[in-house]
C-alpha cells in the first residue's frame, strides 16, 4: 500500500548498540523508566546522547521513535493530522501519538530547536497524568506504562531565544553527558572506528586540544563522533593527516588560520 | 632648496602648530642636500607623522634621507607606515631602532628575501599552543626563545634555513618545546623545599650551593632538555619525526669552539647522535648514562638535579660551560622571570581571594541582618565589629586532616562563625593550597578585617556624576592620511548614568498622549506576524473551501486540486537595536530636549514590540576619555530607573563618534539577532578637543561605520541640523541617514523611521 506508515515493529532495535557507560546513567534511566518519569539528556554534540537512548531502548526492548526537532515543527507534525485520500479525510497518527499508542520510547532530539508552542503539547504527557490530548479527534490518550518520553538538547550553543521554559524543564529527570575521559574515549574510538590504540590515543589527544580552543574562536571542540568518523576513514586506508583534515578540522571550522593551527596539531601528534 | 624655503614649507605642512625654530632647523639641515624629488617625497609624509608625534617627525626627517638611499621612492610610504606602527607598539625608542638599522632589514622583507617572521606565523601558532596547553599561552616576540611560564617568548624572525618551511618547523619546535618545559615541570620547585616567600627561585638557591653555580645551571638545563625532548617524542611523535632532519642542522657552539668542552660535546651528542669518537672519557660516558636516566619514563626534574650533582663531582675545576650557548629552541633558562611570574600569580590569587572573601562575608552578614527581625540582641555579626579583633580565624576542615588527604575547603571559621564558601572561593582556596601548602591565616583575617570596616568598600556612595566606571576598553582609530589604524588609540569607558527625578517624563507623556496611543497601535500591527496561508499542499488543518471546491470539481469531471490545507505561517521578528545618542555640548537646549522626548516616545512604542533595544549616550574629551552612558542596556526592562536616566540625559562634552560606534559594534558581537540595527542620533559633525575634527574625524567615523557594516550591523544616522551638509552622505552613506531640520518634528519622526527600517 503506497504511503503506508512504518509499522511499530520496524522501530525495534534488534542488535545491541555499542555503548560504554561512563557513570550511573543506565541505572538512573532504567529507574526513571520504571517510574514513568521522562528523561532530559543534555550535553555537547556527538558525545553519545542518541547512542545512549538507542542502547536504552534495546535494553528495555521497546521500539524507539526519534523526532529531530526544527523551528518549523508544528503540533500536528508530532500528534498527527487528517490527510485526504481518495476523497476521504483520513486521520494519520504523528510519531508522538504512535509512540504513546504502542508503548514505545519517543525521543525528541534537540528539543530547543522546536517552537515553544509546540513543546507545550508534551506537558500533560510529561507529568503524572501521562496523557496526550488529540484535539482534532476529540480523543484523550493515556500512555501505557511502557511508554517513555526522552528529550535532548545541547546547552553549549544555546542563545537567549533558545532556552527551555522552566515549566518544561521541571518535568524531567536530567542526565548530563560530556565527552568521556580519555581512556574511555580511546576505547570507544578503537571499537567504533576499528582502530588500534596507537592511532586512537593521539586522536583523542587531538580532540582534547580542540576542546580548549574556545577562546581562540572554536565554538565547540571535536566530538567523539568526529573521532569515530576519522577513525573509519583511516581504517579504509586514507592517510591519517588527510582523514583528520576531512573528518575533523574541516568539520569544525572554516577559518583558514584555525585550520592551519589544527593541521599543525595533527602533524605534531602523528 | 635652501634652508629658509624648506622651513617655510615645513611650517605650512604642520600649520597651525608652531614648533620651535631651532628644532625645525636642526631637523631640516640634514635634508638640505637632497634633490627636489626626494624632498617632495620626504615632506609628503610629514602630515601623517606630525600629528602622531612631533619628536618622531623630527627623527624621521633626520633618518628619511639615508633611508631613501636603500629604498625605492615609492617604498617610502610603506616604510613610514611600518614606522608608525612600530612607534605605536614600541614607542619612540622602538621607532628609532627601526629607523637606525631597519632599512636593510625592511628592504629585504619587502623584496621577499628575509626569513620567516613571527607576526606571519603567530595566527597559526597561537591557537596551536593554546590547544597544547589548554589555556591561553601568549606568544611574544623577543630576542630569543624562552618562557616565564606565563608566556612563550620567540625570536622576531627565523632565517636560519633557506626555506621558510623549515624555518616554520623550527618555530613550531620552539613553541612545542617551551610548552613542554612548562608541562614537564622544569621550573618546579623540588619537593624537599618548603614553600617560601624568598625573592629568588629555589632552584637558583640550589645552584648557588655548587662550586660553580653557572655550570650547575647549564648542566641542569641540558639534562632537562634531554628529558623534555624524550617527552615530546612520546607526546608529539609527528613533530619529532619531522624535526629529525632539522635537529642535526641546528647551529651549536661546538661548531665554532676551538676546544669543545663537555657540554658542547653533549649537545652534539644530543642533536646529532654522535659522540666525538676520539675520547670517550670516563666523565662523558657517565654524563651520557645520566642523560639516559633523565630520559627514562616518569623521570621528573629531581632526576636531572641528581644527575647534575653526580656529574659535578667528576668535573675538573676549570670547565666553563657559559661559553656554550643554549640550543636555539632551548633558549636561556630565565629562572628569575619564572619566579616573578609565579609570585605575581600568587599575589593576584591572594588579592582575588581576599576580595572575594570580603564580599562573601559581607553578604553573609547582610543576609543575617535581614533574617533577624527586630533587634533581639543587636546585629552581632562579624561585619559589624571592628576588623582587628575578629581576626581570630581557624581553618576548620584543613587542620585536623593534615596534608595526607586534602579535602576541598568548603567552609571557614571566622569569628567563631561558620561561613560556607562559594564554589569560586573553594576553587581559589584549593589553588592557593596547592601553591603554598596551606591557606595562610592572614589572607582570611585581612578579608575579615576588610569586611568589618563596613560596607562602603563594595557599595561606594555614588555622587552625582558618573561613578561606577566599567573596565575601560581600547579601540583603534582610523587615520586617513596614512590609510592605516592608530593602534589602541581611544579609551572607552562605560559610566553609570545618574538618575534624576523631574517632571519631564510626566510632561512628555501628557503632551504626546494621543500620539503615543496611535504609535502603540501601529507598533502592535508590526508585531502580528502570524497569518494563515490557504490552499497549501500540506498544513495544520484542512481548508474546507478548497475541499468543497475540489469535490465539486471531481463531480464535474475536472481534475481536483491537491492544495487542500491551511498552514499557519509565522515570521520571527528577531531584531536587536541600539540607539546611540549624542550627548555633546552642542545638544544643549531644544535639540537635547527633542532627543529626550523622541526617546521617551520610541520607548513607549517599543514596549508593545518584542524587539530588544538598548540606549546609550556618548560624549567625552580627548582620545583617552571617550565615555558611554548606558541609559538602557539591551536586556534591561524599561523601568522607572530607565525613564529617570532618560530624563538625566544632558549636554556634556565633545562628539568623538567613532569610538562610541566601535564600542557598540563590539557590544553587538554578543547579541544574536537576525537584524542588528544601530541608530545614531546626532546634531552634527564629529569633533573633539584635540585635533579630532574636519576630514580626519569624518573619515574616522565613516570607517567605524564601515567596520560595523562588515560585522553585519545596519547603522542608521538621524542628524538634526539647520541644513543638510555634503559630508553627511559621504560619512553615513547615501541611504543610511536622514536629516531633520526642524527639531520639533523629531519625536514624531523617530518611531516612524524605526517602523520603516524594520518592516
Amino acid at each position: 500500500m503506497p504511503g503506508r506508515q512504518l509499522r511499530i515493529d520496524e522501530y525495534r532495535i534488534e542488535q545491541e548498540p555499542y555503548y560504554l557507560p561512563t557513570g550511573e546513567e543506565v541505572a538512573i534511566a532504567e529507574a526513571a523508566y520504571r517510574e514513568g518519569v521522562p528523561l532530559l539528556l543534555k550535553g555537547p554534540t556527538g558525545c553519545g546522547k542518541t547512542r545512549f537512548i538507542q542502547y536504552l531502548a534495546w535494553r528495555l526492548q521497546r521500539p524507539l521513535i526519534t523526532v529531530s526537532c526544527h523551528d518549523d515543527l508544528s503540533t500536528s507534525d508530532l500528534v498527527g493530522r487528517y490527510l485526504i485520500r481518495s476523497g476521504e479525510a483520513v486521520w494519520t497518527d504523528g510519531p508522538l501519538t504512535m509512540a504513546v499508542r504502542s508503548g514505545a520510547i519517543c525521543y525528541l532530539d534537540e528539543i530547543v530547536e522546536a517552537r515553544k508552542d509546540t513543546t507545550v503539547v508534551i506537558h500533560p504527557l510529561a507529568d503524572d497524568r501521562r496523557q496526550l490530548p488529540i484535539e482534532k479527534r476529540g480523543e484523550l490518550l493515556t500512555a501505557p506504562s511502557e511508554f517513555m518520553l526522552a528529550v535532548s538538547y545541547n546547552p553549549g550553543y544555546q542563545s537567549v531565544l533558545k532556552d527551555l521554559k522552566a515549566s518544561t524543564r521541571q518535568r524531567f529527570i536530567a542526565l548530563s553527558f560530556d565527552y568521556p575521559i580519555p581512556e574511555k574515549e580511546t576505547e570507544i574510538v578503537c571499537k567504533e572506528g576499528g582502530l588500534g590504540v596507537e592511532v586512537a590515543r593521539p586522536l583523542v589527544k587531538l580532540a582534547a586540544m580542540t576542546r580548549t580552543l574556545k577562546d581562540s574562536g572554536l565554538a565547540e571542540g571535536a566530538s567523539t563522533r568526529l573521532l569515530i568518523q576519522a577513525g573509519k576513514l583511516i581504517t579504509r586506508g586514507i592517510p591519517v593527516p588527510t582523514a583528520c583534515r576531512a573528518a575533523i578540522s574541516e568539520a569544525l571550522t572554516d577559518d583558514q588560520e584555525l585550520l592551519a593551527a589544527l593541521d599543525e596539531m595533527v602533524s605534531s601528534l602523528f | 632648496m635652501d634652508l629658509e624655503a624648506l622651513k617655510t614649507r615645513f611650517y605650512e605642512l604642520v600649520a597651525p602648530s608652531l614648533p620651535n625654530e631651532w628644532d625645525v632647523e636642526e631637523a631640516l639641515a640634514a635634508l638640505a642636500t637632497e634633490n627636489t624629488d626626494q624632498l617632495d617625497n620626504i615632506l609628503s609624509q610629514v602630515p601623517a607623522i606630525w600629528p602622531v608625534s612631533h619628536s618622531l617627525c623630527f627623527a624621521y626627517l633626520a633618518a628619511a634621507g639615508p633611508a631613501l638611499h636603500c629604498l625605492a621612492p615609492e617604498e617610502l610610504s610603506l616604510w613610514v607606515h611600518t614606522l608608525l606602527d612600530r612607534y605605536e607598539t614600541t614607542g619612540l625608542h622602538g621607532a628609532q631602532v627601526f629607523m637606525n638599522e631597519g632599512q636593510q632589514h625592511f628592504v629585504r622583507h619587502l623584496r621577499g628575501q628575509g626569513g620567516l617572521r613571527l607576526i606571519e606565523v603567530r595566527s597559526r601558532l597561537q591557537p596551536y599552543v593554546n590547544g597544547l596547553a589548554g589555556t591561553e599561552l601568549p606568544l611574544i616576540a623577543s630576542d630569543r626563545a624562552y618562557t616565564d611560564t606565563e608566556c612563550i617568548f620567540l625570536p622576531h624572525e627565523i632565517g636560519l634555513f633557506a626555506g621558510n618551511e623549515e624555518n616554520f618547523l623550527l618555530y613550531k619546535l620552539m613553541v612545542s618545546f617551551q610548552w613542554a618545559t612548562i608541562r614537564r615541570g622544569t621550573f618546579t620547585v623540588p619537593r624537599f623545599f618548603s614553600p617560601s616567600e624568598s625573592a629568588i627561585h629555589p632552584l637558583e638557591q640550589l645552584f648557588a650551593d655548587f662550586a660553580v653555580p653557572a655550570n650547575a645551571r647549564c648542566l641542569y638545563h641540558f639534562f632537562e632538555t634531554g628529558r623534555v625532548l624524550s617527552f615530546l617524542k612520546d607526546e608529539l611523535p609527528g613533530l619529532m619525526r619531522q624535526s629529525l632532519a632539522l635537529l642535526p642542522r641546528l647551529p651549536i657552539s661546538a661548531d665554532t669552539a676551538a676546544a669543545p668542552n663537555l657540554l658542547d660535546r653533549l649537545q652534539q651528542g644530543l642533536l646529532r647522535g654522535i659522540l666525538s669518537a676520539a675520547d670517550h672519557s670516563e666523565t662523558e660516558n657517565r654524563a651520557w648514562a645520566l642523560l639516559q636516566r633523565c630520559q627514562g619514563r616518569g623521570a621528573d626534574n629531581q632526576v636531572s638535579l641528581d644527575a647534575v650533582r653526580e656529574l659535578t663531582l667528576l668535573l675538573s675545576g676549570d670547565e666553563d660551560f657559559l661559553t656554550t650557548k643554549p640550543l636555539v629552541f632551548q633558549g636561556p633558562l630565565r629562572l628569575q622571570e619564572v619566579w616573578s611570574a609565579q609570585l605575581k600569580r600568587r599575589q593576584e590569587r591572594e588579592l582575588r581571594f581576599i576580595k572575594a572573601l570580603t564580599i562573601h562575608v559581607q553578604q553573609a552578614a547582610l543576609r543575617k541582618t535581614a533574617d533577624k527581625t527586630d533587634d533581639q540582641d543587636g546585629p552581632k555579626i562579624a561585619a559589624s565589629q571592628q576588623g582587628a579583633d575578629l581576626a581570630l580565624v581557624v581553618e576548620t576542615e584543613h587542620q585536623p586532616q593534615a596534608k595526607s588527604q586534602p579535602q576541598p575547603l568548603t567552609s571557614l571559621r571566622i569569628d567563631n562563625q561558620e561561613v560556607a564558601l562559594s564554589e569560586e572561593l573553594t576553587e581559589l582556596a584549593e589553588q592557593i593550597r596547592q601553591d603554598l601548602g596551606v591557606l595562610p591565616e592572614d589572607y582570611i583575617s585581612s578579608a575579615a578585617g576588610k569586611a568589618g570596616q563596613g560596607f562602603s568598600a563594595i557599595h561606594p556612595a555614588s555622587p552625582a556624576d558618573g561613578l561606577g566606571v566599567s573596565a575601560p576598553v581600547v579601540y583603534d582609530e582610523w587615520d586617513y592620511r596614512r590609510k592605516g589604524f592608530r593602534k589602541n588609540w581611544c579609551v572607552v569607558t562605560e559610566r553609570e548614568m545618574p538618575t534624576v527625578q523631574t517632571a519631564f517624563i510626566e510632561q512628555t507623556l501628557q503632551q504626546y498622549k494621543g500620539q503615543i496611543r496611535r504609535l502603540r497601535h501601529q507598533f502592535e500591527l508590526l508585531q502580528t506576524n502570524e497569518h494563515f496561508v490557504r490552499r497549501q499542499r500540506d498544513g495544520n488543518d484542512i481548508d474546507l473551501d478548497a475541499l468543497v471546491e475540489s469535490l465539486a470539481d471531481i463531480h464535474a469531471g475536472r481534475p481536483p486540486s491537491d492544495r487542500l490545507f491551511i498552514r499557519l505561517a509565522r515570521e520571527q521578528r528577531d531584531i536587536a537595536v541600539y540607539f546611540l545618542v549624542d550627548m555633546s555640548n552642542s545638544t544643549a537646549g531644544w535639540v537635547g530636549q527633542s532627543i529626550k522626548e523622541a526617546l521617551v516616545l520610541i520607548c513607549e512604542a517599543m514596549e508593545v514590540l518584542n524587539d530588544r533595544y538598548g540606549i546609550y549616550g556618548f560624549s567625552g574629551m580627548r582620545r583617552l576619555r571617550c565615555e558611554l552612558f548606558p541609559v538602557k542596556r539591551l536586556d534591561e526592562r524599561y523601568s522607572t530607573v530607565v525613564r529617570q536616566r532618560i530624563a538625566a540625559i544632558g549636554p556634556k562634552e565633545y562628539t568623538r563618534m567613532a569610538p562610541a560606534i566601535r564600542h557598540m559594534t563590539s557590544l553587538f558581537a554578543e547579541v544574536e539577532a537576525k537584524v542588528r540595527l544601530l541608530i545614531i542620533l546626532s546634531d552634527g559633525k564629529p569633533e573633539d578637543y584635540d585635533d579630532y575634527k574636519g576630514e580626519y574625524a569624518i573619515e574616522d567615523t565613516r570607517h567605524a561605520l564601515l567596520e560595523a557594516k562588515a560585522k553585519g550591523i545596519h547603522p542608521f544616522c538621524i542628524t538634526i541640523d539647520r541644513q543638510a551638509h555634503e559630508y553627511m552622505a559621504h560619512m553615513y552613506g547615501e541611504v543610511n541617514s536622514i536629516f531633520i531640520d526642524e527639531v520639533g518634528r523629531l519625536p514624531a519622526r523617530m518611531p516612524e523611521i524605526y517602523r520603516t527600517l524594520t518592516t
